[in-house]
């Protein structure tokens, strides 16, 4: 018997576990396939649906090792994720490509309570596949025109924010709801994100003028700072920002890199509708 | 003082109904609404608070932010749901979106006729406001994490 070190080694200088499983606990190569593409599955709906990395890592690494691995390693890049899972001997490696959907919340609830049952051992592989499949296709909570008229609404918030009075928040919920109307549209149709936003601001700002052209209030451009607020990147940029601070520098880059580009998309929208309305200047 | 009260708390009205409306967009469950009404409503709040006495807005969303962290992973364990539903969605009111396009614009401007220092001048201010705000906003909805939960790597 040598002796041990007396400090362990921590799990990223040593992949592999201290504690060998026995030959009984080992997943063989057929399991390790079904355990490399749950858990990626589960770490690519997360990534779409507006998670940052640590949680992308975290949900992947706690699938992974729920369903029987030893240890996961995972690298979450900007339009991939890439994972090694092993036990024992034995280890699988799958790359998946991860195109952005949009933020949806209530699949990131129930992919977190997946993860929990995974982790305590209340669900199987079979389960598990049979639940993320539902998840990739639970239809949303609020239907289309529910969401459209609260966006608007949302907007019409941010104008009384700003100090906008009663006619500009009807004008900023008016614009800001065919705003989100020709946003969905636009997407339906699979344009460019980028020229999604580029219209979305287009029609907000058209229609955000309207205080300013008929001379309907004190305040009018608040309706028009206001109604583009709709498309601000929020979600890219928060994560943005959480990332960098959690030492995930290039995703960090790549969503704020994207984050100020879709704003300079809603400025070159606004400004066309400005020009074209005739209003100058914010 | 009294004024100030009031102006918070329509602050937090108007807040409370953005983040409600962003829930909507973001697809939280019906039953979790009202918690992201509560986290925007308690942030902007503050940072208002913080602004209309004097503070600077980055100071402003920082401590906004902290506090709504902590407020959204309490309600996470209560409520059974990650935190970044309610800390994530609370935040939108707080995010500097004016303060980003208007940076655009201004870099639009400066390649114009219409260049002069002062834009130049608003220019930078904004596009550095833009980057401040999202560092605190950032900070203060890890902070929870941060101090917490330092768990060891996973990866």
């Amino acid at each position: 018997m040598s002796t041990a070190p007396l400090t362990p080694l921590s799990p990223l200088q040593n992949p592999t576990p201290h504690a060998m499983p026995s030959a009984m606990d080992r997943l063989d190569r057929a399991a390790l396939q079904d355990v490399v593409d749950l858990s990626l599955w589960a770490g690519q709906l997360v990534m779409q649906r507006g998670a940052d990395s640590t949680r992308i890592e975290r949900t992947v690494h706690r699938i992974g090792t729920g369903l029987g691995c030893n240890w996961m390693d995972i690298l979450v890049s900007p339009n991939v994720i890439i994972v090694t899972t092993s036990s024992g001997d034995e280890f699988r490696t799958k790359v998946r490509r991860v195109v952005r959907i949009g933020v949806d919340f209530a699949a990131l609830a129930a992919i977190s309570k997946l993860t929990h049952q995974v982790m305590a051992g209340q669900m199987d592989r079979f389960a598990l596949r049979a639940a993320l499949q539902a998840i990739d296709h639970q239809p949303a909570h609020y239907p289309r025109g529910v969401v459209v008229t609260m966006v608007g609404l949302a907007c019409a918030a941010f104008s009384q924010l700003f100090g906008g009075d009663a006619p500009i928040f009807f004008v900023t919920w008016l614009a800001a709801s065919a705003a989100m109307f020709a946003r969905q549209a636009l997407q339906r149709r699979h344009f460019n994100p980028f020229l999604v936003v580029l219209g979305t601001a287009f029609v907000a700002g058209l229609l955000g003028s309207l205080g300013t052209v008929q001379d309907l209030s004190e305040t009018p451009r608040v309706a028009l700072m206001a109604s583009v607020l709709l498309l601000v990147p929020g979600v890219p940029l928060i994560n943005a920002a959480e990332d960098l601070l959690e030492g995930h520098v290039v995703m960090g880059l790549v969503r704020g890199v994207n984050g100020g580009l879709t704003s300079l998309a809603i400025a070159v929208g606004l400004l066309l509708a400005m020009r074209l309305v005739g209003v100058e200047g914010l | 003082m009294s004024t100030l009260l009031g102006l918070v708390l329509e602050d937090a009205f108007w807040s409370a109904v953005a983040a409600v409306g962003f829930a909507v967009l973001f697809n939280v469950p019906p039953r979790l609404v009202w918690a992201c009404a509560l986290t925007g409503a308690v942030g902007h709040m503050l940072r208002t608070g913080i602004t209309e006495s004097g503070g600077h807005i980055v100071l402003g969303t920082l401590i906004g932010a902290t506090v709504m962290g902590f407020l959204g992973t309490l309600l996470g364990r209560w409520l059974h749901a990650p935190p970044p539903l309610f800390n994530v969605t609370g935040a939108i009111p707080m995010v500097p979106g004016v303060f980003a396009y208007s940076t655009m614009i201004g870099l639009i401007e400066l390649a114009g006729d219409a260049a002069s220092a002062e834009v130049l001048v608003d220019t930078a201010r904004n596009g550095i406001q833009t980057a401040l705000i999202l560092a605190a906003l950032a900070g203060g909805i890890t902070a929870p994490r941060l101090l917490l939960q330092r768990e060891k790597p996973v990866v």
